[in-house]
Parts: structure tokens; C-alpha cells; sequence
């Protein structure tokens, strides 16, 4: 699974230290989802695309590996 | 948030100040009673009574370490989320996976009094096992958020 939350977040110019504060986990965890490392749970997903205000299929989708 | 059974933050110092003082204790007894380790070996001399002096030392310096290393392993992260949940289950898993290679193996290649030994290192193997696989993973990823920190 991939996302941008990268990109979203120099749109709206917040930190991964912000971004984290927000949806309530570390800044290591921001850190490991943007750089694919771990996939979050739905309530995270679904928290993180509020903060940027968009649905969540917006801001992740699958990729091919996902669907083997 | 799910009630997650873990102790608070802070307990993880007490965890460390009861292992690091079971040394000194431990040393210390071990000068006055060189022989003390006797005394709860039910098969030497004047050893077997359950509770003489040296066992019940040898019980309170066991569980000293113990309840150390619990509460160690235990304590919650200072943000305890959902990642730190998986890295937690994921370092508990290889804990097991290591402790039971090693009792299989005790099993094979040893017999008599050296499987107690074994059974006595598989009391705090786990734990400890455990508690360096997830303190190095945790250090693992605070580190490399932290280079990407500086990279971007």
C-alpha cells in the first residue's frame, strides 16, 4: 500500500511531528508509514486523510503487490 | 483506547534499579556464604530444607530479578500506539521462537542435573531476549526517522 501523505503534508505545510500530535501516535510512526514501512490500522487511515480533509482512498491506495 | 495491560511509563526504572541492585546483593552474599548455593540444592549436604536462610535469599534475589526484568519489558512507551503495539508482539514472537529452539536443544543434548540449569535459564531468557529485541528495533526506527528528519 502506498500514500502521500508526504505531499500532503507540504501542501499544507505541517511537520510529521504535527501530523502525529493530531491523529494521537509518535512521530516515528508518521515517519514509517510515509516510507511504507507500516501500514496503519482503518481508524488511522480514516484519522489522517480528516486531517488533510479528504477521503482515505485519496490518500492511500493499493498497489500491484497488494493484489496477489 | 483498548485497555492494553501494560504498567506505567515510569515503572520500567524501578525494573532497572531491582536488577542492577540484585548484583551488589548478590555478591555480597556470595562472599559471606561461599558455599551458600548448597543450601537449596536438595541433593547436598545439609541442603533441602525449603525454607533455610539461603533459599529463601536465593527466592527474593530470583524474584528481584524477575519482577525486574516484568516490569522492564512491561512498562509502556511514552506513546504507546498502535506501532509500538506490533513492534511489541513481533519481538514477543521471536522471544518464544529463540527460548523454545534453545529448550529443544537442551532437551536433546543434555540430561540429569544440567536440564535443571536449562530450566532455570528459560525463567529469565524470554524476557530478557525480548527486551533486547524490542529496545533495538525501537532504536532502529528512532534513528532512521530521525536521519529522514535531516534529510528532508
Amino acid at each position: 500500500m502506498k500514500n502521500t501523505i508526504r505531499i500532503e503534508r507540504a501542501v499544507k505545510n505541517i511537520t510529521q511531528a504535527d501530523l502525529a500530535e493530531q491523529v494521537g501516535v509518535s512521530r516515528q510512526t508518521i515517519n514509517s508509514i510515509e516510507s511504507n514501512k507500516y501500514i496503519p490500522s482503518t481508524v488511522l487511515a480514516l484519522k489522517i486523510a480528516r486531517v488533510f480533509e479528504k477521503g482515505v482512498e485519496e490518500i492511500f491506495s493499493l498497489e500491484d503487490s497488494d493484489l496477489h | 483506547m483498548r485497555t492494553n495491560y501494560l504498567f506505567p511509563f515510569n515503572s520500567r526504572y524501578v525494573g532497572i534499579g531491582l536488577v542492577l541492585l540484585h548484583v551488589p546483593i548478590k555478591l555480597l552474599w556470595d562472599s559471606l556464604y561461599p558455599k551458600g548455593d548448597d543450601y537449596h540444592d536438595p541433593t547436598a549436604e545439609n541442603g533441602g530444607f525449603l525454607f533455610s536462610t539461603p533459599h529463601l535469599f536465593f527466592i527474593g534475589t530470583t524474584l528481584m530479578v524477575l519482577v525486574g526484568l516484568f516490569l522492564i519489558a512491561f512498562s509502556k512507551e511514552k506513546i504507546e500506539d498502535e506501532q509500538i503495539v506490533q513492534l511489541r508482539l513481533d519481538s514477543l514472537r521471536w522471544a518464544i521462537y529463540l527460548n523454545y529452539v534453545i529448550l529443544l536443544f537442551s532437551l536433546v543434548f543434555t540430561h540429569g542435573g544440567e536440564s535443571n540449569h536449562i530450566l532455570m535459564l528459560n525463567i529469565w531468557l524470554p524476557l530478557l531476549f525480548f527486551i533486547l529485541r524490542f529496545q533495538w528495533v525501537l532504536y532502529k526506527q528512532k534513528r532512521s526517522a530521525k536521519s529522514d528528519e535531516t534529510r528532508l
